[in-house]
């Protein structure tokens, strides 16, 4: 139950936030001085880079996890943090695209971020049709944990790898300082806010969805034997 | 026995099966230099390639004829039960993965024997040969692909769809390891000194001894059958 009320109350949450998010970066933040409106994209765009990379990693802890304790609830968020990650790597690649075409003139450049981003991709969408292949649930954790933690260490090799290439991408936020002006940087922080808790919510939705999946298989093996 | 004894029993009972069947090898060879042709003809006939494109081409064929031998290496063990009595006999789960990975490095080396020689044929006439260079590539690539590729091999036998799973689950994982080959190797072929190679060469070395250590840690896990 108290999963239920908390996915309730995170979706809630993200209903508000996304809306006002979105005001804020078409009435609130300035016009970018070169980009003009192009640049919005940007406040979805980060937001949604970190939540996807959040998603990954928290599948490799869920996969460490599993192989040490072998519960299902592992299983269920290794499988939800996955799917989610697909879909929001999906988005920020296709935001990047958008982005890109009318700023650097192409859809597509061999960046380290966005090399790691497209192997991220290619890695954790094949981990789902890896998932769709098996059916017995135990092997289908295993592997899938084993993937997840494989994929997640190639991250660091991929973006190492990418490194020499003839980087374009813009690097806003540094170690020592960030490049934003102060109500566009609100206006950010008010983006990423929304997106944590939309992808909370979500999460904890495609989490507590997937041990319901699992009962009802677990009632017709009952049934049946 | 000891570990590295058993490690060589192992390597030497699957160096022993291919010896008489020669099934891995041949199609490896055969299906790399088919893919050499292909390309030589998709480039344009009569025309000559860039290093930068001659070091794609080689990866290509190397790689795409190494899944093959690949999906053997266990396809070959479950069909009829033999990784049940691997699994319970005295050899712990790492000694296997080492074996594997050993047969399956062999056999990369003996097949790309025949798919250098047969790329320099094709494409070397602009191409500079130099094997000092190209060889540490070869073997670190090899190593790399096959410590990597067992522990995905064992994953995708595990499943119904061996041939199709394997492709795509490996070659994300490994797509950085062949981005910094096909670099080397072009730096190789355009004959740069052996400098600019050893830029490459470190990272691999790194890939190299990642993914062997995260194999050998997770291969038990893969194997296992429940």
């Amino acid at each position: 139950m108290l999963a239920l009320n908390r996915s309730t109350l995170f979706s809630g949450f993200a209903a508000v936030m996304i809306p006002a998010a979105i005001g804020m970066v078409f009435f609130y933040a300035p016009l970018e001085k070169t980009m003009g409106s192009v640049q919005k994209i940007f406040y979805f765009h980060l937001p949604l880079a970190l939540t996807a990379f959040l998603s990954f990693f928290v599948a490799c802890i869920s996969g460490i996890m599993y192989l040490r304790r072998r519960q299902r609830i592992w299983d269920a968020r290794l499988a939800a943090s996955v799917e989610i990650g697909v879909v929001l790597t999906t988005l920020v690649l296709i935001t990047g695209s958008l982005w890109g075409r009318p700023i650097w003139n192409t859809w597509w450049t061999w960046d380290p971020r966005l090399t790691t981003s497209l192997i991220l991709w290619f890695i954790f969408a094949s981990c789902l049709i890896l998932r769709s292949a098996i059916d017995e649930e135990g092997k289908r954790a295993t592997f899938s944990a084993v993937l997840a933690i494989v994929g997640f260490l190639d991250v660091p090799i991929v973006f190492l790898s990418a490194r020499l290439f003839r980087s374009i991408h813009p690097t806003v936020i540094r170690a020592d300082s960030v490049g934003l002006e102060s109500s566009m940087l609100l206006t950010l922080l008010v983006c990423m806010a929304a997106m944590l808790i939309f992808w909370a919510g979500l999460y904890k939705f495609r989490v507590s969805l997937y041990l319901q999946e699992a009962k009802v298989n677990d009632l017709q093996i009952d049934g049946t034997s | 026995m000891s570990s590295l004894r058993q490690v060589q029993f192992l390597l030497g009972k699957d160096l022993r099966i291919e010896l008489r069947k020669k099934e891995s090898l041949v199609s490896m060879a055969f299906f790399g230099a088919l893919i050499l042709v292909m390309l030589n003809i998709a480039s344009g006939i009569g025309k000559q390639v860039a290093a930068e494109n001659g070091a794609g081409i080689l990866w290509v064929a190397i790689i795409f004829s190494s899944v093959l031998g690949l999906g053997r290496v266990f396809a070959r063990e479950k069909e009829n039960g033999c990784v049940a009595a691997l699994l319970i006999s005295p050899i712990s789960a790492g000694e296997i993965y080492a074996a594997k990975a050993l047969v399956n490095f062999t056999l990369m080396c003996l097949s790309e024997l025949v798919l250098v020689p047969v790329f320099y044929v094709l494409f070397g006439a602009q191409l500079s040969f130099a094997p000092l260079s190209l060889l540490p590539i070869l073997l670190l690539v090899n190593l790399g692909f096959s410590t990597t590729g067992t522990l995905i091999s064992a994953i995708s036998a595990g499943t119904r769809r061996n041939e199709v799973l394997l492709p795509i689950l490996l070659f994300p994982l490994i797509l950085p390891l062949t981005v910094l080959a096909v670099k080397a190797t072009t730096a190789a072929l355009a004959a740069k000194p052996f400098a600019i190679v050893l830029e490459q060469l470190e990272p691999m070395a790194a890939f190299c001894i990642i993914f062997t250590t995260a194999g050998y840690l997770l291969f038990p896990f893969a194997i296992r059958e429940d």
